[in-house]
């Protein structure tokens, strides 16, 4: 079918697209108010050697992209899903040789004086090829080994990214999780992995053996009050699958994990214990968040992100920004405008005529969530600090330029399935 | 489609929603109900510059300006910044070793390297003129100017007190006023007024970043306040009197305290051997106040107000008005002395002079047989149940004297002396197991009794009063309008329940005493000056030579008690000084150069005891 660009442009979904925009504009101001420096002399926004200047221009051309996503034809990206998975996941894998590193994570191309995370691509191209495998035909969730493709689709990659030693990047896929629980996969394949992570979590604070033994008496007791039968296999299961998180994760933690990856675990339960050290950036975002007070201190006026006491104030800890700047209702406007749009993206995803559609509507959804979720949680001192940034906000070209594309495809997608219907 | 999944889609929605309902209710807790994070926030980012007032001046009575401030430097040193083209420089003027100097500014920098540190403190005027000229081609040293006490007499250490850094128990207990590095009033004056001393000081709040530098002020300023500068105060002090009184004692140990009688300002207090009070100004007040606390000689020792002495024979004249106003005797009776108290086998002893004698002729000799013999008459007297009870009301008559009790001069530690209670002889001797006799020595101010050279001179402020004496006190003024004069200017009156006629009669033996009695060194042309002299008995060494008086007898303008420790007589020591001190304040100078050159040039610090004459 042959469509007119006119008749395109009338049908793009605008409410998702300003959406878009206010967040990345509102981001803009805020790596302003996160990196300008009282004492400095008056300095323009504009300035392109600073965070603020640099941002614009990326904003600039993430505009232009959005662009010539909107005007791709949806049939050949579909084409596309899977020769750009494999491109996506050969850079991923020569960026662990050829890469530069930034922070002890070897994510990074450098090209000129821009660096490129092929990470950040390999979420898109993940969420379109899992789209892509779904939605054929002879695709059937009860088949065990259909099911061990998706899970394929979506581990190699996070394997890889693990690889370049960077975690943040890497847990983001275990959100496509989401997308396979909407398309039938059993429940239990998520509550499993989330009982075993909270008991894990559970086993840094409470004693091991008091842990096991509270399993114990529940799984006892379920037999007489829930099952009033015993389903032997069920129940070892558990236990044993108990066992292993419990006293795995003593294992793990020490043995495993890297020192600063287990500090920062141990600083999430109390970061008073080190203040100055693995604590200091919990600490401090709590401060300048919870010195926000319901109406903030105004823009431009936060004390604790302009004098630095949080770190990584323009990128992972932005929200500081707005908790300090904006207070309690800044905050939660902010997540009251993210709750809309992925309201709206849910809504684009079950109103798609095509399921490559609706699988991709949902594979964005999981990823901006996951990010939300792990980002402010990590900032508001729930969740342990984890790099990876806020979408649309947090100031980088690289992150910014992903997120726009992978929301873009699924403005495309809608803009296709209206085509479809008024033709 | 499988649109019976469609629900799954609802179910991860509304997942979303509650986990931005936690995230919105923990926005809440942090935001706002707790308050800790925003305490913290100011914590991180404001810091107080304090501005410290300058202290109030000190005037003696006659508006000279007795203490006064002097600014003292202390460098400041932020090492990042710091540039010393030459460590030498310092070795000249604060005698800083080019090696101390890096230590100096190792330590700075192990405490911060952008951070500002004192480097070196209390640089005097002087020597920071020296410094000054070498200092501008250095970088990164700031001077902090502060203010430091200057004496312009140097007399008066003794009330005047010094002033310290605060202690940490000083800070936790100024509930917030003090921080450390403060100074404030360590003893005497400085300490007892320290409120109205140092006035308030200021505070500009600043914002700093994460590493400590200052970027700016905190709401332009908004919440600053200047600093308040301290109050004046006069006192009553007559400063050149101060001084002279400190050379007479040159040489000597022991007390002046002069007091004006109809108002209680303390215009003397002499405590010697003393020390400069300059001394303990400035940057070597540690050493030097150890040097002071391990000086043989006591300096520190504040005499009038602690020392206590037996009052000897000027306790005599407090016994007879007891006696004359209980009227266990009158002005006519008569005792017989024969060199000693016969009814107690002579003790205590007497000297020669004539008997027997009436209440003045006793005074004017001296005679212990006579006091003796009122004192033990007055505990035995019908007139009262028992001994107890009479003592009980000869105790009433010495605490209204100003015996036995802190006075509550405005200076600290104070003691109160001893007048001892009838229980403490009931539990020495037994209840009713002790007579006038037993505790005769009373009599002639010896044995138990003791008073502070303060109290000596209150006593005769009483008896110059002829009934009343006011509180001895230094304040006389504070130089505000605005302070409420009655929280510090306002001094009881103690009434003393005698006839006016015992007082006079009193005066009129002690003016005796000076012109034809025990005293005759306490004479001085023109003046007519009431007297008593006072021997010490002392178990350690040679006996006190004590001398109390007032001049004029009529109108007194000056009460006076001088001891001089271990020397002798009060005839030979203690009369000439009293007699100096109040020619020097009543006619400002000296007739008798000889008397005042053998006072200045004797060396009563190593008296050897003399045979005991009373």
């Amino acid at each position: 079918m042959k469509l007119s660009d006119n008749r395109k442009e009338l049908s793009v979904d605008w409410l998702t697209v300003t959406i878009w925009a206010l967040l990345v504009f509102a981001g803009w101001l805020n790596i302003y108010a996160a990196s300008i420096d009282l004492k400095m002399e008056e300095t323009s926004i504009f300035d392109f050697s600073l965070s603020y200047g640099k941002q614009f221009i990326w904003i600039l051309i993430a505009l232009v992209i959005a662009f010539v996503i909107m005007i791709l034809d949806t049939k050949l990206l579909e084409f596309l899903s899977i020769p750009l998975y494999i491109i996506t996941l050969i850079s991923c894998v020569a960026v662990l040789f050829l890469g530069r590193e930034i922070n002890g994570a070897r994510a990074w191309f450098q090209i000129g004086s821009f660096g490129i995370q092929p990470s950040e691509f390999m979420k898109i191209t993940t969420a379109m090829t899992l789209a892509t495998y779904i939605s054929r035909l002879n695709f059937n969730m009860e088949n065990i080994w259909h099911r061990l493709i998706c899970f394929m689709i979506i581990f190699v990659p996070a394997g890889i990214v693990l690889l370049q030693n960077d975690t943040g990047s890497a847990l983001v896929f275990i959100a496509f999780s989401l997308v396979l629980f909407r398309e039938g996969l059993p429940l239990i394949y998520l509550l499993a992995p989330t009982y075993f992570g909270l008991l894990a979590l559970l086993a840094l604070i409470v004693n091991e053996y008091v842990l096991i033994f509270c399993v114990l008496a529940l799984v006892i007791s379920s037999w007489f009050f829930v099952f009033k039968k015993k389903l032997w296999l069920a129940h070892i299961g558990v236990i044993l699958i108990s066992a292993l998180a419990v006293f795995g994760t003593d294992l793990v933690i020490n043995k495993v994990l890297e020192p600063h990856q287990r500090e920062r675990i141990y600083a999430l339960f109390n970061p008073n214990s080190d203040p100055l050290g693995n604590g200091w950036n919990i600490t401090q975002s709590k401060i300048a968040i919870g010195s926000g007070g319901v109406f903030g201190k105004g823009y431009l006026k936060g004390t604790q992100t302009k004098f630095d006491f949080v770190p990584e104030q323009d990128t992972d800890f932005i929200f500081c920004t707005i908790g300090e700047e904006h207070g309690w209702v800044g905050s939660i406007l902010l997540l009251g405008v993210w709750f809309f749009l992925f309201r709206r993206i849910i809504y684009l995803a079950e109103h798609s005529k095509s399921k490559y559609a609706r699988i991709y509507g949902y594979g964005v959804f999981s990823v901006l969530f996951f990010h939300l979720t792990v980002n402010v949680g990590m900032t508001i001192g729930l969740l342990p600090v984890i790099g990876i940034p806020l979408p649309f906000f947090s100031y980088g070209g690289s992150s910014l330029f992903a997120f726009t594309i992978l929301l873009f495809l699924l403005l495309n997608h809608y803009t296709y399935r209206v085509n479809i219907l008024s033709s | 489609m499988n649109d019976k999944l469609k629900f799954r889609g609802t179910i991860l929605l509304w997942f979303a929603g509650i986990v931005m309902s936690v995230y919105g209710l923990r926005l809440f807790y942090l935001q706002v109900v707790s308050d800790d994070f925003a305490i913290s926030a100011d914590k991180n980012v404001l810091k107080k510059n304090v501005i410290q007032p300058s202290r109030g001046i000190v005037y003696d009575r006659n508006r000279k300006i007795y203490v006064t401030n002097s600014p003292i430097y202390d460098l400041v040193i932020v090492p990042k910044d710091l540039y010393i083209p030459d460590t030498s420089i310092f070795q000249e003027f604060i005698n800083l070793s080019p090696q101390q100097v890096r230590d100096r500014i190792t330590s700075a920098k192990k405490y911060s390297p952008r951070k500002a540190s004192i480097f070196e403190k209390q640089i005097d005027a002087n020597l920071y003129a020296g410094l000054q000229e070498k200092l501008w081609e250095c970088e990164g040293i700031t001077t902090v100017v502060r203010n430091t006490r200057q004496y312009r007499y140097s007399a008066g250490g003794s009330f005047l007190g010094y002033i310290s850094e605060v202690t940490k128990r000083d800070i936790e207990k100024s509930s917030g006023y003090y921080s450390q590095g403060d100074l404030m009033g360590a003893s005497g004056i400085e300490r007892y007024y320290e409120e109205l001393l140092r006035g308030r000081k200021g505070v500009k709040t600043v914002m700093v970043d994460v590493h400590g530098r200052e970027v700016g002020a905190f709401a332009e300023g908004k919440y600053d306040t200047l600093p308040e500068k301290g109050k004046d105060i006069i006192i009553g002090i007559d400063a050149d009197l101060q001084a002279f009184g400190e050379q007479l004692m040159q040489k000597k140990r022991g007390s002046i305290v002069a007091i004006e009688p109809s108002s209680g300002e303390i215009l003397a207090f002499v405590s010697a051997p003393t020390y400069d009070p300059n001394l303990l100004s400035g940057r070597d007040l540690p050493n030097q106040w150890r040097n002071l606390q391990n000086d043989k000689m006591l300096p520190l020792f504040n005499r009038p107000l602690m020392a206590t002495y037996p009052p000897g024979s000027v306790f005599k004249l407090l016994n007879a008005m007891t006696a004359l106003s209980e009227g266990t005797i009158t002005p006519g009776t008569l005792y017989g002395c024969s060199r000693g108290f016969a009814r107690n086998g002579g003790k205590p002893g007497c000297h020669q002079h004539p008997s027997p004698t009436n209440v003045t002729t006793a005074i004017q000799h001296s005679c212990n047989a006579y006091f003796a013999g009122i004192f033990v008459d007055f505990l035995n007297n019908s007139k009262y149940k028992n001994v107890q009870d009479a003592y009980e009301k000869w105790y009433t008559y010495m605490r209204l004297f100003g015996a036995g009790r802190k006075l509550g001069v405005d200076i600290p530690n104070e003691k109160p002396g001893n007048i001892p209670t009838k229980d403490y002889f009931n539990k020495v001797y037994g209840k009713n197991r002790w007579k006038g006799m037993t505790v005769v020595s009373l009599s002639i101010g010896q044995g138990e009794v003791t008073m502070t050279p303060l109290q000596m001179a209150n006593s005769v402020c009483a008896i110059a009063n002829r009934g009343y004496y006011i509180q001895p006190h230094f304040l006389k003024n504070v130089l505000d309008e605005d302070i409420e004069k009655d929280k510090y200017l306002n001094f009881d009156t103690v009434q003393i329940p005698i006839d006016r006629g015992i007082f006079d009669l009193v005066a009129e033996a002690m003016e005796k005493v000076v012109t034809a009695g025990t005293a005759s060194q306490a004479r001085v042309d023109s003046i007519v000056i009431c007297g008593k002299t006072g021997t010490a008995q002392n178990p350690g060494g040679a006996d006190h030579s004590v001398f109390i008086a007032f001049a004029p007898k009529d109108n007194p303008k000056i009460a006076i008690a001088v001891i001089v420790e271990n020397s002798g007589w009060g005839n030979s020591w203690a009369a000439p000084i009293t007699a100096l001190m109040i020619e020097k304040y009543l006619k400002g100078r000296i007739t008798d150069q000889n008397k005042l050159n053998r006072i200045l040039e004797a060396d009563l610090l190593n008296v050897k005891p003399t045979p005991k004459k009373k």
